[in-house]
């Protein structure tokens, strides 16, 4: 013990604290080293992740939906990453999500197309359906949850028709066809017996099928083969007074042409 | 080059020719439907005319009617107006015959067209048009207030009428129409 203490006093402490001091540095460095090798390999993993997700997108093959797609690409971008092949990845996927979307407006506008026609057909009620086979269609167009102004407005005149035919026997049952045939019956019968108010009133509610008052009337004459003959082109609101003037309906619907609100444009008839 | 040119205007004059003729060989079922066509107007005016005519009309609707009317007419057409007292045939334009017609000093006026029928067919003149003649009888009464009826005939009309086709632009289509037109309508005799 005498023997230790005699050598402890032998060192020279000073260099004793210099050499503690470069140890603890030398130390430090190297754990600072240390740290610096991690953050490049998980940079390097970071980056490798990257270009699978990117490269997921680019190729079609990712199940994220686009939304979450956009999210991605903008927080590798916004990593800044500075690799070249990483950087034209997010290129590539950039364009296959603009294109994705674009493909995604398409198929929806072709579903809101497809859902306008099918809802105008059942408003109008051309294949004289139940009020439960239009429900049961208009239910199905109603899963679609399409997100468009137009269709919400046509999917309430068609419950609006729906309701009317359950709570009561109304017109609004019969096709429109069958409906504008009885109107030109009613402004015949009524004006030959001389009921003129009742031949306007009916009047006034066969123009409400119409696009407008001047949609154009064409009158059949003869058809043989490909060659029509037509009487000269008149205007519904004219055809109508013409009924109520001729106290008779003469002619019956060859054919209707719809707008894109379901209403007559244009109105071809034959003559019976 | 002459020989290319030669070939248009030989196309060209083929296609035209193809199509005139289909338009001026009717079939007679086609035929048959312009010369119902044109009496079906002569009809349409005899009730445009019972219309006009009637005391109880309404003054708008008389107006409106008369538009209808006078639209059936070739332009400067003249209808001819007789009666049992006079030797003479008077003669106005269609839209003043309508005017004369509705204001007529009767309390009451009932007018009648019957046997309305070709005296002379549709036929095709050079220019395209079918021009034929419908003769009609129309029966006139006229009644007043107190006295009953005061006045009645029966005249015989001739009706010259002009079809033509022609051709319009609607919804984006081509319609090929026939374009029935009256001209004057001659007294030809009056009776009691």
């Amino acid at each position: 013990m005498t023997e230790i203490l005699d050598k402890c006093r032998t060192i020279r402490w000073r260099h004793f604290m210099y050499i503690l001091l470069i140890a603890l540095i030398a130390i430090g460095t190297d754990g600072c080293k240390s740290t610096g090798k991690i953050s490049k390999k998980e940079r390097k993993a970071q980056i490798e992740t990257a270009k699978k997700q990117l490269q997921s997108i680019v190729d079609g093959s990712s199940t994220l939906s686009l939304e979450d797609q956009d999210r991605l690409i903008s927080d590798i971008t916004n990593k800044n990453y500075k690799d070249p092949t990483l950087n034209q990845l997010l290129l590539e996927a950039s364009q296959k999500l603009k294109q994705s979307y674009a493909d995604q407006a398409k198929a929806n506008a072709l579903k809101v197309d497809a859902a306008r026609a099918k809802l105008l057909d059942l408003i109008l009620n051309k294949d004289n359906k139940t009020a439960d086979q239009l429900e049961g269609e208009l239910d199905a167009i109603k899963s679609q949850n399409l997100k468009d102004p137009e269709i919400g407005e046509l999917i309430s005149r068609l419950e609006k028709k729906i309701r009317d035919m359950r709570s009561f026997n109304s017109e609004a049952n019969l096709p429109v066809k069958t409906q504008l045939e009885n109107a030109f019956t009613t402004i015949a019968n009524s004006a030959r017996s001389g009921n003129l108010t009742q031949a306007d009133a009916s009047i006034k509610s066969a123009l409400q099928f119409f696009s407008s008052d001047d949609a154009p009337v064409l009158i059949i004459i003869s058809r043989e083969g490909s060659i029509v003959d037509y009487d000269k082109p008149t205007t519904i609101s004219r055809y109508l007074n013409f009924i109520r003037d001729q106290k008779a309906n003469k002619n019956m619907i060859d054919a209707m042409q719809l707008d894109a609100n379901g209403k007559i444009k244009e109105l071809d008839l034959i003559k019976k | 080059m002459r020989k290319l040119l030669f070939l248009i205007i030989a196309v060209t004059f083929s296609t035209v020719t193809f199509r005139a003729s289909a338009q001026d060989n009717l079939s007679p079922q086609r035929k048959q439907a312009i010369d119902s066509l044109a009496l079906e107007k002569v009809r349409d005016l005899s009730k445009y005319i019972s219309i006009i005519g009637d005391k109880e009309t309404q003054w708008s609707d008389a107006q409106r009617v008369i538009e209808r009317a006078v639209e059936l007419f070739m332009e400067s057409s003249e209808i001819g107006v007789s009666s049992l007292n006079r030797q003479d045939v008077n003669y106005y334009k269609v839209r003043e015959y309508f005017d004369r017609l509705m204001q007529l000093n009767y309390s009451k006026v009932a007018i009648d067209w019957y046997k309305i029928q070709y005296v002379s067919d549709l036929e095709r003149q050079p220019d395209g048009t079918y021009v034929g003649v419908i003769t009609v009888y129309q029966r006139f009464q006229g009644y007043d207030k107190e006295k009953g009826l005061v006045y009645e005939d029966t005249t015989k009309k001739d009706i010259t009428v002009y079809v033509k086709r022609k051709e319009t632009q609607i919804g984006g289509r081509t319609i090929g129409f026939w374009d029935v037109m009256l001209g004057d309508i001659r007294v030809k005799e009056t009776s009691k």
